[in-house]
C-alpha cells in the first residue's frame, strides 16, 4: 500500500496549532480588528479623515521620523555589537558558552524600568560615561546624556540585544567552520570567505534578529518615558497617550495603525531584501 | 456605520461581562458582611489612611464596616457609569478633573449641609458645582529643591526660568495634573494679572514656558524618576511638585525639601462625593461628613502633609500658614487640556 501524505487540513498535528491559534484570536485578533475599525470610522460611518488629518500635521511627520531614526539606530548599534558576539558565543567552549548564555538571558528577567534607572545612573553627568572620556581627554566638562536621542538608542540597544544574539547565534552554530577552511584551501581571502561564504549563511538569522529588534524599539513605550522623556515623542508614546490620558481612541487607534503599517513594511521589506541578496549568492 | 457599531456593541458586552465577573468576585464579600457595609472608591494610594484614620471612626460611631476599593480616578468613573442602574458604591474620592464627566453624566449626588452639616465649615474654594464633591484634603503645589545642591531655597516660580540653572530644572509633563501649575504660573508671570484671569491666557503662558526650555533637565511622566534625578543632584528642582510627595521623601531622609514661592502655591485635586444612587445614603453622608470634621482632618492633614479644607483644623506643623492659595478652574481644564497637551508637544518639543 502506498502513505499518502495527509493534507494540511486533515493531520490531526495540526490540531496542536489550536491552542495558540484561539488565543492569539482572541487576545490578539479580536483587539486588532477593533483598533482598525476604530481608526477608520467617523461620524457618517468609514472614513480616512483620521489619517488624513494626522498626515497633514507636520509635527507628527517629526513623530514618526524620531519613531524610526531611533528604530534604526538601536538596531544597528546591536547589529554591530550583536553578530561579532553571535560568533563568539558559538564558537566558545562549552563551560564559557554557559557563562555567555547565562549573562545574556539572565538581563531578560530584569525589566526595562530596573535597567532604565540603571542607565539614568551610568550615562548622568557624574556617570562612568563622563568620567572615561573626561579621563581620556575626550571631553572637556561634563556633556549632559542623560534625556537625548544618544542616551535612548544606549539604553534601548543594551535591553534589545539579546534579541539580536540569540538569533543569529542559532544559525552561526550550525554553520560548519570547515567551510571557511574549505574556502581558504581554495585560495580565498578570509573577507572573501565571509562575505561569500559565513555572511550569506548567517542571514536568516541576520533577518530574524534585525526585524525582532526592529519591531521592538519601533513600538517600545516605557524606555523612552524613562530614557528621553516627554519632550520626544515617537508613535507608541502617542498612542499611549491617547488612549490613557486624552481618551481619544480615535487618534490612538490611527497612530496605532500607523506604527502597525511602518513596522510590518519594514520588516517585511528587510526579509524580502534578504532573501534575494541571499539568493543571488 | 452599521460595522463600527456591531464592534462597539460587542465590546460593550465584553465590558458587561468583566464587569459581572468583578461583581462575582467581589459578592462572596459582601454576603459574608452582617453588619452594615459601605463601599468607598477611591484611589489605590489612598487605601491606608482610609484604613488607618478614616474608617475607624467612622465604623466605631455607626457601627458599621467601611470597604475600600482602590484604584485609579478614571476606573472609579467607569465602574459608576457600568452600574448606572444599580451602584454599589456609595462614596467617590476622585481627582477633581474626574468629577467633571461623572457630574455631567448625573452620577452624583448633591452634599448638602442638611446631610453633611460639616460642609459648614469647609475653607472658600473647596465646594463645588453647588457641592456635587467637596475638597478633604489640600495637598499643594510648591518648587521641590535638592538643598545639597542649591544653597539656598527657590524663593519664587520664576527661579526656574535663571539662567544659572541651564539643564537642571525637572518640570512634570502637562499630561501629568502637576503640571498644569507650571503653564498657570507662567501666564501669571509673564502678564501681571490676578491669577484667576491669567490662568485662561494660554498664550501668553506657552510664550514663557517656551523661554524655560534651556533650563530644562527633563519633563518627567513618571514622578520617581524625578525624584530620583533629584535626589542623585542631577536635577536642582522640581519646578511644581506636591507637597506630600516631596515632604514623605524628605522625612525618609532624601535630600529633598520643598520651597513656598512668594507668589503662592496651587491646591491639588482631593475631591470626595456622593454617589447618586448609592447603597446606604444616610451612612454615605455621614462618612462625608466625618472625613470633614475636625478630628479626621486633624489627622488627615499631618499624615499626608496636605492642609485642612476645614477651617476650624490647625495647620500642621511644617505646612505654609499664610501662602496664597490658587484655586485651578478645573472646568476650564478638562475643556482645553488636549489642546494644551498637543502645543505642549510641539513648543516643548526638544
Amino acid at each position: 500500500m502506498k502513505l499518502r501524505a495527509p493534507s494540511a487540513w486533515r493531520d490531526p498535528v495540526a490540531l496542536l496549532a489550536l491552542p495558540a491559534v484561539v488565543y492569539l484570536l482572541v487576545v490578539y485578533a479580536y483587539p486588532l480588528l477593533w483598533l482598525l475599525m476604530k481608526s477608520f470610522s467617523g461620524p457618517a460611518g468609514l472614513t480616512l479623515q483620521p489619517y488624513v488629518a494626522f498626515m497633514s500635521d507636520p509635527f507628527n511627520w517629526r513623530v514618526i521620523g524620531n519613531t524610526l531614526r531611533v528604530a534604526a539606530w538601536v538596531t544597528v548599534v546591536c547589529f554591530l555589537i550583536g553578530y561579532p558576539a553571535a560568533f563568539a558565543l558559538a564558537r566558545a567552549g562549552t563551560v564559557m558558552q554557559i557563562v555567555m548564555l547565562v549573562s545574556i538571558i539572565l538581563p531578560l528577567s530584569i525589566g526595562a524600568v530596573v535597567k532604565a534607572f540603571a542607565w539614568q545612573i551610568v550615562l548622568r553627568r557624574d556617570g562612568i560615561v563622563t568620567q572615561i572620556m573626561m579621563g581620556l581627554g575626550l571631553w572637556d566638562e561634563p556633556q549632559r546624556l542623560l534625556f537625548t536621542e544618544t542616551g535612548l538608542v544606549l539604553g534601548a540597544a543594551n535591553i534589545f540585544l539579546p534579541f539580536m544574539i540569540l538569533p543569529i547565534y542559532s544559525v552561526v552554530k550550525l554553520i560548519d567552520p570547515r567551510l571557511s577552511e574549505a574556502g581558504a584551501t581554495r585560495g580565498a581571502t578570509p573577507l572573501y570567505c565571509f562575505t561569500h561564504v559565513t555572511l550569506p549563511l548567517t542571514l536568516p538569522g541576520v533577518v530574524s534578529g534585525i526585524a525582532f529588534v526592529f519591531s521592538l524599539s519601533v513600538s517600545m513605550f516605557v524606555i523612552p518615558s524613562l530614557l528621553i522623556g516627554d519632550r520626544f515623542q515617537t508613535l507608541s508614546t502617542l498612542t499611549g497617550r491617547s488612549f490613557l490620558l486624552m481618551r481619544n481612541e480615535q487618534l490612538g487607534s490611527t497612530t496605532a495603525v500607523i506604527l502597525l503599517a511602518l513596522a510590518v513594511a519594514i520588516v517585511v521589506g528587510s526579509t524580502w531584501l534578504a532573501g534575494r541578496l541571499g539568493g543571488k549568492t | 456605520m452599521t460595522k463600527p457599531r456591531a464592534i462597539a456593541l460587542n465590546r460593550r458586552t465584553i465590558l458587561a461581562a468583566a464587569g459581572a465577573a468583578t461583581a462575582a468576585l467581589a459578592a462572596p464579600r459582601i454576603l459574608l458582611a452582617q453588619a452594615k457595609e459601605l463601599v468607598v472608591g477611591g484611589a489605590a494610594s489612598h487605601k491606608n489612611f482610609v484604613e488607618t484614620i478614616i474608617a475607624p471612626v467612622v465604623e466605631k460611631k455607626y457601627g458599621c464596616k467601611i470597604v475600600y476599593e482602590g484604584t485609579r480616578s478614571l476606573v472609579n468613573l467607569e465602574k459608576m457609569q457600568k452600574n448606572k442602574d444599580k451602584q454599589y458604591l456609595s462614596v467617590v474620592q476622585m481627582d477633581d478633573p474626574v468629577m467633571i464627566p461623572a457630574v455631567a453624566e448625573g452620577l452624583l449626588e448633591a452634599i448638602t449641609p442638611g446631610k453633611v452639616p460639616n460642609i459648614a465649615a469647609l475653607k472658600p474654594g473647596t465646594i463645588h458645582m453647588d457641592g456635587m464633591w467637596v475638597n478633604y484634603l489640600q495637598p499643594w503645589l510648591g518648587i521641590a529643591y535638592n538643598p545639597k545642591a542649591m544653597k539656598t531655597a527657590p524663593t519664587s516660580w520664576a527661579d526656574a526660568y535663571d539662567p544659572k540653572y541651564k539643564g537642571r530644572v525637572i518640570l512634570p509633563s502637562l499630561q501629568n495634573t502637576e503640571g498644569l501649575a507650571n503653564l498657570f504660573m507662567a501666564a501669571f508671570l509673564a502678564t501681571g494679572k490676578p491669577m484667576p484671569e491669567a490662568q485662561k491666557d494660554i498664550d501668553a503662558a506657552f510664550k514663557k514656558l517656551v523661554t524655560i526650555k534651556p533650563n530644562l533637565l527633563t519633563a518627567y511622566t513618571q514622578m520617581p524618576q524625578a525624584y530620583n534625578l533629584l535626589e542623585q543632584g542631577e536635577g536642582f528642582m522640581i519646578s511644581s511638585a506636591i507637597s506630600q510627595v516631596a515632604l514623605e521623601r524628605k522625612q525618609a531622609g532624601a535630600p529633598v525639601d520643598i520651597a513656598v514661592p512668594k507668589e503662592g502655591i496651587f491646591a491639588m485635586p482631593s475631591g470626595v462625593a456622593l454617589v447618586k444612587g448609592g447603597p446606604q445614603p444616610e451612612l454615605a453622608a455621614a462618612y462625608i461628613n466625618e472625613m470633614i470634621g475636625p478630628e479626621v482632618q486633624a489627622k488627615l492633614s499631618s499624615v499626608t502633609f496636605s492642609l485642612p479644607t476645614n477651617k476650624d483644623t490647625p495647620v500642621p506643623a511644617g505646612m505654609p500658614t499664610n501662602a496664597t492659595m490658587f484655586g485651578v478652574d478645573w472646568k476650564f481644564v478638562a475643556d482645553n487640556r488636549p489642546d494644551w497637551v498637543k502645543r505642549w508637544d510641539r513648543d516643548m518639543a526638544m
